[in-house]
């Protein structure tokens, strides 16, 4: 039994961490632009897939350093060509917008690399157990669970001690005097919509990895991600991270108990924050509500 | 409502935003069919204050009465019903609908109509003439079919007064009414405020930049520099103030 | 000056004379559209889609909120038909009341939750519990039939004692009971919106501030309006559940919240009949991507992609008078 829950606990942390590195470039996306990127989780796909092709080059190790890169690179180009069009307008039209993206980008990874899955290899060594004893901790997992916390920690820094992250956070609470003052206010949005993507692209690095890959493989992610950002609170990224964490553990730990309601515990949970703090656990309330 | 009270009365108002005092300790009273002014240089406070009078966020420290009534905690919606009617700095209307649909959802939301899904012939004209009656103070009647949007600003801006006269309101609290306009429409509007106050008996709180249109309307004035009242008076009085002059009419913005 | 004359219905074509040329299109499409090539089912598919995409467009084109998720009450108004026919009674009319009220009274619990949320957040909240609604049908095999969606039921026979209308055989005659159901909802629709609460709609999305402060309770507001909403669309569910003798568990998903969106959209969402027109754009587009077997998904996505650059307002957005609409 204590295997069991220990098994499921560490299952729940890992995937936790996938929903955290997810919901993080989501809420990055939504706090500064007030987009809801409905694509995000076909950028984590396409880091998975580019992964795949650079392996045999430059190993996991490059391929896990270089595709994050270029993940962020096609968010970049794919926010000025498309995302920024519908900043002015109505949020109806980002929905349907990313809602398209996502079937378009969806669609080429079916079309470039089969509808089948496919295999990410990792290194021989990480497939081993840390332990005879939790055989299921694999070096692997602890190595996810360290890179998540290492760029969590990254992009708080990021945020906290650079320029741009300063603007970010700065527009986030109020973009139109960080406009007033000069800042380039469309850059910023694209630069955050790339970091955004990076987020996602080294999740799909990450995910591939243990799970392989598949063209939706976004598709089971993304809801839980937008329940982290839910239940962590809008315009709160510790909250998201918050969020994320403890999503994922609560539906591990329901995958014990109660297996058939460990998908739909994360709703209930979504629920009860709405019910009783409708902020969100870190959220700010607006001045009206 | 007690006769004895003054409309509003201000008792020691702050607010704070984190460290930032917007407004501190600032007493006021305005007596019933008074027309005050609030003036002050740019971040002084007047907004903030404003948006404590009528509920916009509630006050840090102090009270607030409305006849005689302490609304501190009183939601916004409810000092509306109470007889707070309220204009914006940026103009606040329905756009994209017509000068008469704007004065009437104004006028049903008034009558408290605002949930029915329909309205006998008699409520129809009761609702109609009302419509009439405030586009003919706000001396919108030729207007009415027009949409909103795309009246010229002063026209804009009677049509913003007409829709908080549609509900009846006791108290009219107008933020800066002539901002961003030219002289005729500025002379138009002051026209309109003008008759409120003195053909319709309305309690007016203004805030206003223009020094001619605040020093031609008002009975009183209130001037409000960082946050605190520096000083108030007739108009007479304030323009002989010394500090007043310092801090504020000597500085051209 | 009775109406609601917002610039959005001053289309070239006058309000009245749009009227008489929907309906006479559609009371006669049984005669004209087989010579077009088309079966008369599709046309009822098209009415289906529209009345879903009208009910979501009283929020989103007329109260100015988002909802994401109306797949939710859409699918939940199916399988409410569905399961009374399966498990409760061979009716017709008690199927739909049953499924109108499981969707419309679903929506309206959950609308307690959303109403203070705006813009994206709220459209969030309506996808995840959009997402809960299709996990219940979806896990719950024994009762629903989980991934396989929900079968073993016909429509019955309409029985009016002194004779009987055949709509579970007759083709055309269903069509004809749907376009029924149809007028009524969207008569329903327009005296709503032509009456003062109406009114208090278009001022929230107008311009919520002044809402407010013109005393009007708008988180109430925009819960009624959204529950209305919800009982429209699941309406249009059962009527989807009727159509097909079939309800789909992928009907609940929010990829068919995203279709309904798009329908209103395409159509028009600032004018009444848009998401009429829309779902007849829609309809012609599924029929044509369901005859492709790859890369329907790229057909589509690029669909949505093109319709947001290029042609936001809609089908009916454009043929109004120029300069109109945000």
């Amino acid at each position: 039994m204590l295997q069991l829950v220990l098994f499921n606990l560490t299952n729940g942390l890992i995937v936790g961490t996938f929903y955290v590195l997810m919901a993080l470039g989501l809420s990055l996306i939504i706090n500064l632009s007030n987009v809801v990127n409905f694509a995000h989780g076909n950028f984590l796909a396409i880091g998975g897939y580019l992964a795949f092709v650079l392996t045999p080059f430059i190993g996991f190790w490059g391929a896990l350093l270089v595709s994050p890169f270029l993940t962020a690179i096609l968010g970049f180009v794919i926010e000025k060509v498309l995302i920024r069009h519908v900043y002015t307008r109505n949020h109806i039209y980002s929905l349907l917008l990313t809602f398209g993206l996502g079937f378009i980008l969806q669609d080429i990874c079916r079309y470039i690399w089969g509808p089948s899955p496919l295999p990410l290899n990792i290194p021989q060594s990480m497939s081993a157990a840390v332990t005879p004893d939790l055989f299921f901790i694999t070096w692997y997992r602890v190595f996810m669970v360290a890179v998540v916390i290492v760029a969590v920690a990254g992009l708080f820094a990021l945020l906290r001690y650079t320029r741009v992250g300063m603007r970010i956070r700065a527009g986030t609470l109020d973009l139109e005097t960080v406009s007033a003052l000069g800042v380039n206010v469309p850059a910023l949005r694209s630069l955050n919509f790339a970091v955004g993507s990076f987020l996602a692209g080294l999740a799909g690095v990450l995910a591939a990895g243990q799970l392989g890959l598949n063209p939706n493989m976004g598709d089971d992610l993304i809801m839980p991600s937008f329940i982290a950002i839910i239940v962590g609170g809008v315009g709160s990224l510790t909250g998201t991270l918050l969020g994320g964490l403890l999503i994922g553990v609560a539906a591990a730990l329901t995958t014990v108990f109660y297996p058939s309601a460990s998908e739909a515990v994360i709703y209930v949970i979504m629920a009860v924050v709405l019910l009783v703090r409708p902020r969100g656990l870190l959220g700010e309330e607006g001045m009206l509500s | 409502m007690s006769v004895d009270s003054p409309k509003l009365e201000a008792r020691a108002v702050g607010k704070n935003f984190g460290s930032l005092r917007a407004v501190s300790g600032v007493s006021m009273t305005v007596a019933h069919g008074e027309l005050r002014a609030i003036i002050g240089p740019n971040g002084a406070g007047k907004t903030t204050f404003f948006n404590l009078i009528t509920g916009f966020f509630p006050p840090s420290s102090g009270d607030i009465l409305l006849d005689g009534r302490n609304i501190n905690r009183v939601p916004a919606a409810q000092r509306v019903k109470m007889g707070m009617g309220r204009t914006f700095q940026i103009t606040e209307i329905f756009p994209e609908l017509t000068v008469w649909e704007n004065a009437r959802i104004a006028v049903e939301t008034g009558l408290g109509f605002s949930l029915r899904a329909w309205l006998s012939a008699n409520e129809k004209r009761q609702v109609a003439e009302a419509v009439d009656e405030v586009l003919t103070m706000a001396n919108l009647t030729a207007q009415a079919d027009r949409l909103v949007g795309e009246l010229s600003h002063g026209d804009q801006r009677a049509a913003e007064i007409a829709m908080a006269l549609a509900l009846k309101p006791s108290l009219l609290l107008l933020d800066e009414p002539t901002a961003g306009m030219g002289d005729e429409e500025t002379y138009k509007v002051t026209g309109l405020i003008r008759r409120l106050h003195r053909d319709s008996k309305y309690t007016i709180v203004l805030i206003e930049h223009d020094m001619r249109v605040v020093f031609h309307l008002a009975d009183r004035i209130s001037v409000l520099a960082e946050g605190k009242l520096l000083a108030e008076g007739t108009p007479d009085e304030i323009s002989k103030d010394v500090h007043v002059q310092n801090a504020y009419l000597g500085k051209a913005e | 000056m009775s109406t609601v004359t917002t610039r959005a219905d001053s289309t070239v074509v006058r309000p009245w004379q749009q009227l008489v040329i929907i309906w006479a299109l559609l009371l006669t499409v049984p005669f004209w559209l087989p010579l077009l090539g088309g079966y008369t089912a599709i046309a009822g598919r098209v009415l289906v889609m529209a009345l879903a995409a009208m009910g979501l467009n009283l929020l989103l084109g007329y109260t100015g909120v988002l909802s994401f998720g109306h797949a939710a009450y859409f699918g939940l108004g199916a399988y409410g038909a569905g399961l009374t026919l399966k498990y409760v009674a061979a009716s017709t009319p008690l199927a739909i009341l049953a499924g109108t009220l499981l969707g419309g009274i679903a929506g309206t619990l959950f609308g307690l939750l959303l109403v203070r949320r705006r813009g994206v957040y709220f459209a969030m909240v309506t996808i995840a519990f959009g997402q809960v609604c299709f996990y219940i049908a979806y896990k719950w095999d024994d009762f629903t039939g989980g991934y396989d969606g929900l079968r073993g039921f016909v429509r019955a026979p309409l029985d009016f004692g002194l004779f009987k209308l055949d709509i579970a055989g007759n083709g055309t005659l269903f069509y004809y009971f749907v376009l029924f159901v149809f007028g009524i909802a969207v008569g329903l629709q327009a005296l709503i919106l032509k009456s003062p609460f109406g009114r208090t709609m278009l001022a929230i999305r107008e311009n919520e501030r002044r809402a407010r402060f013109l005393g009007l309770p708008v988180e109430k507001h925009i819960w009624l309006s959204f529950s209305i909403s919800c009982f429209f669309t699941a309406l249009a569910g059962t009527l989807y559940a009727l159509l097909n003798n079939f309800a789909d568990p992928l009907g609940l998903n929010y990829v068919m919240s995203g279709n309904i969106v798009m329908i209103a959209v395409m159509g028009g969402m600032r004018t009444f009949w848009g998401p009429l027109v829309g779902a007849v754009l829609f309809v012609m587009l599924q029929d044509y991507v369901s005859s492709m077997t790859t890369n329907w998904m790229f057909f589509v996505g690029t669909t949505f992609v093109l319709v947001v650059l290029l042609f936001p307002r809609g089908l009916m957005g454009l043929l109004q008078r120029k300069g109109a609409g945000s």
